[in-house]
């Protein structure tokens, strides 16, 4: 409705925006299958981010003993250490307590709950041991008696996550090194030689600070990582009463970066991804982190692409022409104006990542195992083939997460750059 | 086009060296330890007679898995740190020594600790107790050996209390724990007296030269010598040729399957362009495409191969044992009916990669000027698709193959994992499960030369193919 509301507008005033970003938006929505799609993933994105109030343990609002309790919202508390549960909480069965009343989740199981009457694999169409209609099993049950619906609902939150902050990683990286090699060029970044000499020590100091900050926190571990740098390259400009440190060279970045992609594109993926996580005990965040580390070459390539198209646009070198500094250029002009197409590269490596975590869940690894996620429980069906539930429900929320961002992929890619449409 | 070929070499070792020190230093740094995962004898006992053999075994173990070497050619560490902890042999307790130095920045009082521990167990175990003591020489000497993996400060003093207890409960007539004990106390405090963190804060760069663990590994590696699987002690070379039948055999088939049939359905849906037959196809083939392998292959095996649904295939194995001893088309007939779901999983996703590749080169060509000029003059239909427009968009399609075929073989993993075929990626999986580094190490280096050799060929082909294509730059 609103949406057809701001056409209207749009009409009234008899023309349309002119910028580019409107016109990519307005191209995005004559496409009505990549439309939909995405109208789908905010929907799924919405079950992802309040997966606690959809599918919990706890009552979202009760009333017991006389006072009233929001145990859902406090577990949020709980869990970031802000408050504690009550005393007559502490210890507590939610199942089992005498509420006056409560108000339950529409799920009334959480992905971790075990509910021993119903199980070994109980169906959604089986009779199952429950109190009423309202504690049923939507989707049946695992093994432990796992309530599937739940483990679905929580299984959405971590694919998202998953998808989401390892695409993250890879876009800060990707956009970083593109627009550094993008914007540079071969031939635009000059340094003198006393500073290319302090950075080259640089690394390997950078390095070591990191290892040696890491165990305290990876935030101060990046920042002594980055400092590194910042303290090599004044002090490269100490080399300048040497002439021969002075002397400015030329340093061929796009070369440089443009190798370093050429490497890790050749990195077989799905492998090297399996056998870091295989080594290292189950974390999402490990996960996480191999992915976004080997995934960003699209991202770099596209954004190089594009930067070094805009590069010669009048734009920036009317920012040259009136003095603005480079760094300046590069982030508020060409870099914004260069990262449509990355969008792209990103919506299809969000899909690409959720596909590989639920691949490796699948094959038991990176993610621990009383998670249950969408894989997971994809990989107990084997087990146990008459619970035809547990083959069926998770592949195909694994199959239409993963079309639906390959979909909005191909529709952002029709609308932004209609010559790579096939 | 010798110069690129050349230049592409050139790239290749720098990404197999990183694939291969990312994949070595995991080994190194993975949780556990391997040589006592190995050890089939139990080290640390009850005296020390079978403290000693234990020792000895490990270290004999440790010295033929060549770990008695420093990792790399080089390290960066701290000041503080100690460049030959490698030669300590458990990895525990090099592990708890680090940790130690890494909280008071002074090795040498670390090391002194150390060896006053090993000294004082050693003391400990030759001790005779009378029999009432026995009990609490029993608890000191347990004590005493979890030492080794404490390095929390608060921890420590913990035992040290503990150790005190016992140590006053036995009856020590010759007077050798007493002192040994103090000693040890001794040498502990020292090292918080003497502490230097700000050490921790100051690199150093230690040189180790070629006789490292890495090295040794790299360049056996560079001759074809694999080293023996920690599994089952079997050569990996032989492992792998074992095991590499199947995974070839279904990917080569698979490959050959994808090209006879994606082709002629790229061409069919790129003709029929904004037709319902060219819409269903393209719908199919993008969702054939997003179906992830792993669950289609799920799917299969629990409602095809199952008595409960329906048992029309074999579920597990290549069938080598039903079609022992069978004729050989009967063996033929086992085998194929074992193959086809695995090759179905195999080939569908790539199958739809490929057509709409096709259908898109396709797309492409028919929009150039010269079909319209082919068309102008009158040639029918026919020749243009077939003769004219065919040729040009299968060009590319011709490359595909290289960059497919590695896709496949990590592709297989889940596949073989699933309708459990003997091939690589089973192997993979099950060599990662047992920890088992050195086939894992070198099924990595071999999928990633595959990889690589696979974008190499297409490279190569791309400008055979198309003469328009040069690599060499002409400025």
């Amino acid at each position: 409705m609103l949406f057809k509301k701001k056409k209207q507008e749009q009409a009234n005033e008899g023309e349309l925006p002119q910028s580019y970003w409107s016109y990519v938006k307005r191209q995005f929505r004559k496409n009505k299958r990549a439309l939909y799609s995405m109208y789908l993933i905010i929907f799924l994105a919405f079950i992802a981010l309040f997966a606690d109030f959809i599918a919990n343990d706890k009552p979202l609002m009760c009333k017991y003993e006389g006072s009233t309790y929001f145990p859902v919202f406090r577990e949020y508390g709980v869990k970031t250490g802000l408050m504690n549960w009550q005393e007559e909480f502490l210890m507590a069965e939610w199942y089992e307590l005498e509420y006056d009343w409560a108000v339950w989740p529409p799920i009334p199981y959480k992905n971790t709950t075990i509910d021993y009457m119903n199980a070994p694999f109980v169906g959604p169409f089986d009779k199952q041991d429950i109190k009423s209609a309202r504690w049923r099993h939507l989707l049946g049950t695992n093994k432990l008696g796992n309530d599937v619906m739940a483990c679905m609902i929580h299984g959405t939150r971590i694919a998202f996550l998953v998808g989401i902050v390892s695409m993250g990683i890879a876009f800060v990286i990707g956009v970083l090194l593109g627009a550094m090699a993008g914007f540079f060029g071969d031939d635009q970044l000059k340094m003198s030689r006393g500073r290319i000499l302090m950075n080259l020590i640089a690394i390997p100091l950078s390095i070591f600070y990191f290892g040696v900050f890491f165990g305290k926190s990876l935030i101060l571990a990046l920042l002594a990582f980055l400092a590194v740098f910042a303290i090599a390259n004044l002090l490269g400009k100490l080399f300048d009463f040497i002439p021969f440190f002075k002397d400015k060279v030329n340093v061929p970045m796009d070369i440089i970066i443009t190798r370093f992609i050429e490497v890790v594109v050749s990195v077989p993926v799905l492998i090297l991804v399996l056998s870091v996580v295989a080594v290292f005990p189950p974390s999402i965040f490990l996960v996480m982190g191999v992915i976004g580390l080997v995934r960003w070459t699209g991202i770099a390539r596209f954004i190089r692409a594009e930067l070094l198209r805009v590069r010669s646009l009048e734009y920036v070198e009317a920012a040259y022409a009136l003095g603005y500094p480079r760094w300046r250029i590069l982030l508020k002009h060409a870099i914004p104006n260069a990262l449509a197409p990355v969008f792209i590269a990103v919506a299809f490596g969000i899909a690409a990542a959720i596909l590989i975590e639920s691949f490796l869940s699948f094959l038991g690894f990176g993610i621990p195992i009383e998670l249950n996620t969408w894989g997971q429980l994809l990989t107990q069906s084997r087990q146990a083939p008459e619970a035809w539930w547990l083959a069926i429900f998770p592949g195909f929320a694994i199959f239409i997460t993963v079309t639906l961002f390959n979909l909005i992929g191909e529709g952002l890619t029709d609308a932004i750059d209609p010559r790579l449409k096939q | 086009m010798f110069r690129y070929i050349l230049k592409r070499i050139l790239i290749f070792i720098p990404t197999l060296l990183v694939i291969s020190l990312v994949i070595f230093m995991l080994g190194v740094y993975a949780p556990g330890d391997p040589v006592a995962n190995l050890m089939t004898v139990t080290s640390g006992g009850e005296n020390m007679d079978d403290k000693k053999a234990g020792e000895e075994a490990y270290i004999k173990k440790w010295k033929e898995l060549g770990m008695d070497l420093p990792v790399f050619y080089f390290t960066i560490s701290s000041q503080a740190d100690c460049d030959t902890l490698y030669k300590i042999h458990r990895k525990a307790h090099r592990e708890t020594l680090a940790a130690l130095t890494e909280q008071h920045g002074n090795w040498n009082e670390v090391d002194r600790y150390y060896k006053r521990l090993q000294k004082f167990e050693n003391t400990v175990l030759d001790f005779v107790p009378d029999s009432v003591s026995t009990k609490s020489w029993g608890r000191l000497r347990d004590n005493t050996g979890n030492l080794y993996y404490q390095s929390k400060s608060s921890t420590i003093e913990n035992t040290f209390s503990k150790l005190d207890r016992y140590v006053s409960k036995i009856n020590d007539s010759l007077n050798v724990i007493q002192p040994a004990f103090a000693a040890l106390k001794n040498d502990y405090n020292n090292i918080s007296a003497t502490a230097t963190t700000w050490k921790n804060y100051v690199p150093s760069f230690n040189w180790y030269g070629l006789n490292n663990r890495y090295h040794k590994w790299i360049t056996r590696f560079a001759r074809f010598d694999f080293g023996i699987s920690y599994q089952d002690r079997k050569p990996i070379a032989k492992k792998i040729g074992d095991n590499i039948f199947w995974t070839m055999l279904i990917s080569i088939i698979s490959i050959i399957l994808t090209y006879i049939l994606a082709v002629p359905l790229g061409v069919f849906s790129a003709i029929k362009k904004g037709t319902t037959a060219d819409s269903i196809t393209t719908t199919f083939l993008f969702i054939l495409y997003s179906l992830p392998n792993f669950w289609i292959a799920t799917l299969l095996i629990i409602f095809l191969c199952n008595p409960q649904y329906l048992h029309w295939f074999p579920a597990f194995g290549v069938g080598t044992e039903a079609a022992e001893g069978k004729s050989f088309f009967a063996a033929l007939g086992i085998r194929i009916h074992h193959l086809i779901l695995p090759l179905f999983c195999w080939t569908y996703g790539s199958l739809a990669f490929l057509s709409r590749q096709m259908r898109g080169g396709m797309l492409g060509i028919l929009r150039q000027d010269y079909i319209r000029t082919a068309r102008a003059k009158g040639l029918p239909e026919n020749k243009v698709i077939w003769k004219h427009a065919f040729r040009n968009s299968l060009l590319p399609v011709i490359t595909i193959f290289a960059n497919i075929f590695p896709l496949m073989i990590s592709g297989s993993v889940v596949i073989e994992v699933i309708f459990t075929i003997p091939g690589m990626g089973r192997m993979l999986v099950d060599a990662m499960v047992a920890q088992d580094f050195p086939v894992v190490f070198t099924i990595v280096m071999m999928v990633a030369a595959l990889t690589m050799i696979g974008y190499l060929i297409a490279d190569i082909l791309y400008a055979f193919v198309d003469p328009r294509i040069t690599y060499s730059s002409k400025k």
